[in-house]
């Protein structure tokens, strides 16, 4: 199972149906999200059979322009609405994950979607975790879907 | 006179989307009540006159599978039909919420001609 794969058809179906943004995938291979600058995380946990989260890091001027489109609306700044419409961008990926993880055999719940946003912080886990990065790109830069499982 | 539709999801981000979805289907309501979870959706389905209910599953306070329990024990609202919107695809969920009186399910993220689609033909 190549749950990158997935991530990215995932993710570009979210953008192209919901959030009316053209996206595209960097090649770059991303081993870490590492220290993230004026950024918004939105994240979801997974458990049961496998533990993990899954996140995706925006900086705020992406997540800006992204809810823009979400919303159909001029956002000015990172408020409740820039908040949510993350928030809810890392609901559909869980829940596209899930779907994946669910079909190859694993039971999973996700938690409700939950968002973090700062001038300068780091997303680590502290356990041994397998990670998926994908780096996508936008007219306004780029965010980062992150997928961390339990190994 | 017009039909009035309850959009139950604790995103409001999620709300603008499914309002804005059924305005490019097509779809017209007179009015569009909106709750964040089952329990404000329950006392909206108290007060309020409601054709449709469209709810998200995974929701505080009241999940979606709570919502459609308590609305099935209450005579005054058990009837108005139910539309999951929901990233829940599971057999086992949807099955749940079907088996509570559901009557069908679209699977976020979605179009308005999916929404059309289902919703339509419900209406």
């Amino acid at each position: 199972m190549d749950i990158s794969k997935k991530i990215i058809e995932a993710t570009i179906e979210i953008f192209s149906t919901m959030v009316m943004m053209d996206i595209t995938v960097d090649d770059e291979d991303v081993k870490d999200s590492g220290k993230l600058h004026d950024a918004i995380t939105g994240m979801i946990g997974l458990a049961g059979t496998h533990k993990g989260v899954l996140a995706i890091h925006i900086p705020h001027v992406v997540a800006i322009a992204i809810t823009g489109s979400f919303l159909g609306m001029e956002v000015d700044g990172i408020n409740e609405d820039v908040e949510d419409a993350v928030g809810e961008l890392a609901n559909m990926l869980g829940g596209n994950v899930k779907a994946v993880l669910v079909e190859n055999g694993r039971d999973i719940d996700l938690s409700l979607p939950s968002t973090i946003s700062g001038a300068s912080y780091q997303f680590q886990s502290s356990k041994d975790v397998e990670k998926s990065l994908i780096r996508f790109r936008t007219e306004s830069g780029s965010f980062l879907v992150e997928l961390q499982l339990e190994k | 006179m017009g039909k009035n539709v309850l959009l139950v999801d604790d995103s409001s981000t999620m709300r603008k989307i499914i309002g804005r979805s059924l305005r490019q289907a097509g779809i017209e309501f007179d009015n569009i009540f909106e709750a964040g979870d089952g329990l404000e959706a329950l006392a909206i389905l108290e007060k309020e006159k409601v054709d449709i209910v469209l709810s998200d599953i995974n929701m505080p306070n009241m999940d979606g599978i709570s919502f459609l329990r308590e609305k099935s024990n209450r005579a005054n609202m058990k009837d108005i039909p139910v539309l999951m919107i929901s990233t829940e695809t599971g057999d086992d969920i949807i099955g749940e919420a079907k088996s509570l009186g559901a009557v069908g399910s679209i699977k976020k993220p979605f179009t308005p001609d999916k929404v059309n689609e289902v919703l339509g033909p419900l209406l």
